[in-house]
């Protein structure tokens, strides 16, 4: 379903002493409130835009909000960020990380947010670990800041207003198009004129379904979504706080039965206080907490108005059909619990005897309901007494979230009439009941599931620049993240040590060396430490003598190569957590029983050792280009990536005899996962802003861009004809049949090769590509990419 | 149809089990430990022979090369590191495996299980070891029925033979005299005249839950050689039944079915000339005991199933998806007493046969006709005559006229071999032995699937409801594609 969305916002910014807002920003310098605007959050550093080495996309996120409204966080991205498509670089699942912790993207607003950093280059993201090999979106939340208390109140109210809605076949035309395919199987109409009439006319709707779930007698024309938002903030020189606290909630479009109670609501207030306890020690903390809900009716409406057919089924039947004197067909009804407003009864028939109207009114309802709450703190240790430069920085964070669906689940009777005419008016004959209305009673409390996340990170960095010239950073950092989720034994997690080395001459010559040694205990023994090396280089050419009369204000040219081991793609659908699938599985499974006893449980075996596994790599080259022309009027920054994921676990199963593994009933493989599968991506992404003032308005367009080609490299694969195989074709392939237009003729059909089925002129043709005059599948072949190549935002 | 990937894959464990069988001490008591020891080696030899028998019926064919092939016999197990390129053994050759297989496993296995009591009837061979009863039945008791046994063994050469002996299978040398005979083997052990020890309820041995119920664990009918354990379920009844007894209606028996029941005298329809008037009057008993009608009762409450186009409910035909293609509904396997409302659901007792005497009967005649004429008995005292006239009298078909068709026939070799197997495709309707039957004999494939049309009291019409479109290569199975691929070794039957 599409929606547009209407909105209606009203900010307000009020302030305790009457300061106009303008004055915000005459905040004494050396406390420059819009520093995060020249200075980028990356990992576990912030560097000036000016120094960023590629590979870093960055949004500021503060006043987005009133450019657009949106309320997740992260659907600004597709838009804002050159490589970002819903993904980073066609890579797959991102880290977010949110102030140093990996949080969920979606457990905070848009409005709550300073800025938003991707790291897409493998250089930028190695120092995370291993779990970061796909990317990281880095969200950082607004703070505190010198000054008066601010108060900001944002009240913002919606209507969502459905753009269309699928077409609902009526009736009739359901019945006549029915009888024409059956037509074409060549058997008789499964209805007649009669009823095809019938139903069309609406003379009796109820005798004559003609049921349209899209129609306004189920749904409002529009649904609401409000919120309210506040924040304040402000501070002194040794303490700065933010606090913000909002709710919103949403309705639904349904409007029937228990289903127009439908909502979701979330409540929410975050707070962080910075600390500074002495020129050395600066604290930081913050907390949050979040209490979600939705509540359902238990009907399965949307799914249920894409298959039911309109003809089957009157879900509401007024009892005014029902003779007075019939004392049968009163008593079956009478029985029932939910007589609607008094004036209907459930229609049901063997067929269908529930249906999703009921369902709104009687089936019981579910309400989902989320808790989170986050504390995380920082440490920030001067050691200058030591070192000057050197700082000792610590973070640690947990986050608790726990859901459930508590609720009703009801069973309910609903009733077949026999209709008859008696003098020209429809009346019920008998009455047949089908299923009995029950109530469980007691509330089922389902779906009870914790999570728990822990972060944790320490390091020393130090940053000094010598004669002024020769800028120094280095780093070393120990990084520990794991969840522990219910249900789950084995806790996912990260564990990786850092060391990164940077050098920049001048701001002209950079060379930064990063790696990080992460360690999974998700691989054999003796195989756990990793080492992903990076190096990245540099060339500010607007630094040289011979760029100084060019139209570019900044050129900056950066080249970056790398390996990042990972553990994130030691996974299986079977095994998401990915322990231990080096390790053979010998397990009972399967059951055979006899003498009419019990029975055993055979031993199976799920798979073989392979000791062997390790890290899979990704292998990365890319090279930035970054800069601005004509006084910043124009603004590029593009990025050109080549990589390979080497090594993706796979079953070499065209190595073994099928029966090494066996499907079905039982299910078992004597077959190792081994590191197999490569894959390699190249691309290039880009973003482009002009920037103009036109009076006093600030102008600014951009766009963003990406276009990027995948292949797949290594494959395990069995095919018999080379236009088959997977390897060098796109990863997101779409593979079929070939059509060669339809069939016109019986003599045409006789002539071509053996097709599917029973063939008849008006079908597809499909070329028989192996030449064996049969088409099956081994006639599949590429037919193009299921992706676009080239986005633009 | 596949069952190369499955059975080849429990022919690896069982490789693999009797690789370190003798190893494993089986129970602290080595007396018992060393029958524990013999009965499941015994038991994986029966088991090995079983699936040899279900591999060659779907995949033994004749290869490229033009060679009647079975499957790679591997007699060790493997691992990773083996060498899989291994070429099919000739038909033959694993006919052969599969005799010896079971040989083994009726040596090491007693005919039956069961508890006993006296030291006395503990085997000749344990005796002398000084086992006791107790520790016999401890091993071989009641515990143990329903496995693999001699007996089972025995069968599984018997279902062998004759898949070797049929036309399909003519150039592996077995003969319809072997079969015969191993068929044989099976009923002599039932007394000096096994004819007389046709169970005369044999045919209907799903028709009473409750009945199954009340029997003891374990405990076989005379009709059952081999079964699975009894469940309770309405699953069959569920997806079965027609749509106003809620079911799904999903096997729907074709009208070539219905026809190949014969009239109440015992003669083909095709003699008959009031069966177009009326077709479902006079009809064999079987009939109405498999196949639902239009106007039959079926159902907990005896209800009337209207089946006819014109029926007004979802049981007419083709009225709805679940409704039927043909005009009939399945009956047979199904409980009558089981309610698959879901609203009051009654589940009843089921088992589910594995092997019936029935069709080791029909396999000696089918044997038997084929190597010694219809009423030649070889070396055994009765004749395939003899057992098509017990089971058609089970069936309940010629009381009354001493079975005139068949004495008229009993002459004729041909005709007789006709009429096998018609009783053969009556007998075992829906438990899946048509399709391999019409394999083995190479029988036409291509008749189409027809069904029954009928509106008021006009004279029904008969429709076809799908066409059968098999190439003649079909005959035989595949071996999967995919192992073709890897394997140059493997060579696919031909045409596949």
């Amino acid at each position: 379903m599409k929606h547009i969305h209407k909105g209606l916002v009203c900010g307000l910014a009020l302030s305790l002493t009457c300061v106009a807002v303008s004055a915000q920003t005459e905040i004494p310098s050396g406390l420059d409130v819009d520093s995060l605007n020249n200075s980028v959050e990356v990992a576990f550093r912030t560097v000036e835009k000016n120094d960023l080495l590629g590979g870093v996309s960055v949004v500021n996120m503060k006043g987005m909000n009133q450019k657009a409204y949106s309320n997740y966080s992260l659907s600004f991205l597709n838009n804002e960020i050159a490589g970002f498509n819903g993904n980073i670089w066609g890579m797959g699942d991102y880290l977010v990380v949110v102030d140093g912790m990996v949080r969920d993207g979606n457990n905070v607003l848009p409005q709550e947010i300073e800025q938003i950093t991707v790291l897409k280059g493998a250089a930028a993201v190695v120092l995370y670990g291993s779990r970061a090999a796909k990317g990281v979106v880095q969200i950082t939340t607004k703070r505190g800041r010198i000054g008066e208390t601010r108060i900001n109140v944002s009240l913002n109210s919606g209507m969502y207003v459905p753009k269309a809605y699928p077409k609902y076949l009526g009736s009739a035309q359901y019945m006549t198009l029915y009888n024409e395919a059956r037509a074409n199987d060549g058997l008789v109409p499964a209805y007649s004129e009669t009823e095809i009439y019938n139903h069309g006319s609406g003379l009796n709707p109820y005798r004559y379904p003609n049921l349209n779930m899209y129609s306004d007698e189920f749904l409002r024309s529009m649904y609401n979504r409000s919120e309210a938002i506040a924040e304040i903030s402000g501070g002194s020189n040794r303490v700065q706080f933010y606090t913000t606290a909002g709710y919103y909630r949403e309705s639904t479009l349904l409007k029937v039965g228990n289903a127009a109670d439908n909502y979701t609501s979330r409540f929410f207030v975050r707070g962080n206080v910075d600390i500074k306890m002495n020129d050395y020690i600066k604290v930081q903390t913050d907390a949050n907490v979040t209490f979600y809900d939705n509540f359902t009716a238990s009907t399965d409406w949307w799914k249920q108005a894409s298959t039911l057919r309109p003809n089957r089924i009157s879900p509401l039947i007024p009892l005014s059909y029902l003779e007075e004197n019939d004392m049968n067909s009163w008593n079956i009804i009478n029985g029932s619990n939910y007589l609607i407003d008094g004036k209907y009864f459930f229609g049901g028939t063997q067929l269908d005897p529930t249906n999703p109207v009921a369902d709104a009114y009687a089936a019981g309802d579910s309400k989902y309901v989320s808790r989170q709450f986050q504390f995380n703190t920082n440490f920030d240790i001067d050691l200058r007494s030591l070192l000057q430069g050197l700082h000792f920085r610590a973070k640690y964070g947990i986050d608790y979230a726990s859901t459930y669906n508590q609720g009703y689940s009801n069973k309910y009777a609903t009733f077949s009439p026999t209709w008859t005419n008696y003098a020209g008016k429809d009346l019920i004959a008998t009455i047949t009941q089908y299923n009995k209305d029950e109530k469980s009673g007691s509330q089922n409390i389902s779906n009870s599931s914790y999570r728990y996340t822990y972060n944790l990170s320490g390091q020393f960095d130090y940053a000094r620049t010598f004669a002024e010239d020769h800028n120094v950073f280095g780093m070393i950092l120990a990084n520990v993240w794991q969840t522990q989720a219910s249900g789950k034994y084995h806790r996912v997690s990260n564990m990786n040590l850092g060391l990164q080395a940077s050098y920049n001459y001048k701001h002209k010559y950079y060379i930064d060396f990063s790696a990080a040694m992460p360690y999974s205990t998700k691989l054999p023994d003796g195989g756990r430490a990793g080492f992903s090396p990076t190096v990245t280089l540099g060339w500010r050419l607007t630094g040289e003598d011979f760029f100084k009369n060019t139209p570019f204000d900044d050129l900056m040219l950066t080249a970056s190569a790398g390996v990042i081991e990972q553990d994130l793609d030691i996974t299986t659908s079977d095994n998401e957590e990915g322990y231990y699938l080096y390790k053979s599985i010998l397990q009972r499974g399967g059951w055979y029983s006899w003498a009419d006893l019990g029975g055993e449980a055979a031993t199976e075996f799920q798979r073989g050792d392979n000791m062997d596994m390790t890290y899979i790599k990704r292998k990365e080259v890319s090279v930035g280009l970054r800069g601005s022309m004509w006084n910043k009027l124009i603004e590029f920054d593009l990025n050109f990536f080549m990589n390979d994921v080497d090594g993706g676990l796979a079953r070499a199963n065209s190595l073994y005899p099928i029966y090494f593994t066996q499907v079905g009933y039982p299910t078992s493989s004597i077959i190792p996962y081994v590191n197999y599968n490569k894959d390699s991506r190249k691309g290039i992404d880009f973003a482009v802003a002009v920037n103009k003032k036109v009076g006093e308005v600030d102008l600014r367009l951009g766009v963003t861009g990406m276009y990027t080609k995948s292949t797949i490299e290594k494959r395990d694969e069995n095919y018999a004809y080379a236009y088959q195989s997977r390897m060098g074709k796109a990863l997101n392939g779409l593979w079929g049949l070939q059509s060669d237009g339809f069939f016109t003729t019986a003599e045409e059909i006789a002539a071509a090769p053996q097709q599917f089925g029973e063939v008849k002129p008006g079908d597809i043709k499909y070329i028989d590509q192996n030449g064996d005059n049969t088409i099956d599948s081994n006639d599949e072949v590429f037919l193009g990419r299921s992706d676009i190549p080239m986005v633009l935002g | 149809m596949d069952r190369w990937q499955n059975l080849r894959a429990s022919w690896q464990y069982i490789n693999q089990f009797i690789e370190v069988t003798d190893k494993v001490n089986w129970a602290a008591d080595p007396l018992v430990a060393e029958m524990f020891k013999e009965r499941f080696k015994g038991d994986a030899y029966g088991m090995r022979a079983l699936f040899m028998y279900h591999l060659l019926m779907a995949h033994a064919g004749v290869d490229v090369n033009g060679q009647l092939s079975g499957i790679p016999i591997l007699l060790q197990s493997e691992n990773l590191g083996s060498d899989f390129n291994i070429p099919r053994s000739s038909f033959a050759d694993c006919i052969k495996q599969l005799n010896e297989d079971a040989d083994l496993a009726i040596s090491m296995l007693p005919e039956e299980y069961g508890d006993i009591t006296d030291d006395n009837q503990v085997p000749q061979k344990y005796r002398a070891l000084g086992v006791t009863s107790g520790q016999y039945t401890r091993v071989f008791g009641d515990n143990a029925k329903n496995r693999m046994s001699a007996k089972i063994a025995r069968a599984i050469k018997a279902q062998a033979a004759l898949l070797a002996a049929s036309p399909a299978y003519a150039a592996s040398g077995v003969t319809w005299e072997e079969a015969a005979n191993k068929m044989a083997d099976v009923l002599d052990k039932l007394g000096s005249n096994p004819v007389s020890k046709l169970d005369p309820t044999g045919n209907l041995w799903y028709v009473d839950g409750s009945q199954i119920e009340k029997m003891a664990a374990g405990y076989n009918a005379p009709e059952m050689l081999w079964r699975s354990n009894k469940e309770k379920s309405s699953t069959l009844e569920a997806d079965n039944y027609p749509p106003t007894l809620f079911g799904k209606g999903r096997v729907n028996p074709t009208q070539n079915l219905v026809d190949a029941f014969p009239m109440l005298d015992g003669y083909p329809i095709s003699q008959n000339t009031a069966y177009k008037a009326n077709p479902y009057a006079n009809r064999d008993p079987r009939l109405a005991n498999y196949i639902l009608y239009n106007g039959a009762k079926a159902g907990s409450q005896n209800k009337v199933i209207t089946t006819a186009e014109d029926g007004t409910s979802n049981d007419a035909l083709n009225k709805t998806e679940t409704s039927t293609r043909t005009g009939y509904y399945m009956k047979k396997l199904l409980c009558q007493s089981v309610n698959a409302d879901p609203n009051s659901k009654t589940e009843q007792y089921h088992i589910k046969p594995f092997i019936r005497y029935t069709e080791i009967f029909l396999g000696y005649a089918e044997a038997a006709n084929e190597a010694w004429g219809p009423t030649g008995t070889g070396s055994h005292g009765y004749s395939a005559y003899d057992v098509i006239k017990a089971i058609r009298k089970r069936a309940g078909i010629g009381l009354k006229n001493g079975d005139a068709y068949l004495e008229s026939i009993k002459s004729d070799k041909n005709k007789m071999r006709e009429l096998i197997r018609n009783e053969r495709r009556l007998e075992l309707c829906f438990e899946g032995f048509r399709f391999w039957d019409l394999r083995r004999w190479k029988a036409p494939l291509n008749e189409a699937a027809k069904g029954i049309k009928i509106k008021g009291t006009d004279a029904p019409s008969y429709i076809e409801v799908e066409k059968r479109d098999y190439k003649d290569h079909m005959y035989y199975g595949p071996i999967p594609y995919g192992e073709v691929i890897k394997f140059s070794n493997l060579l696919q039957n031909q045409g596949w």
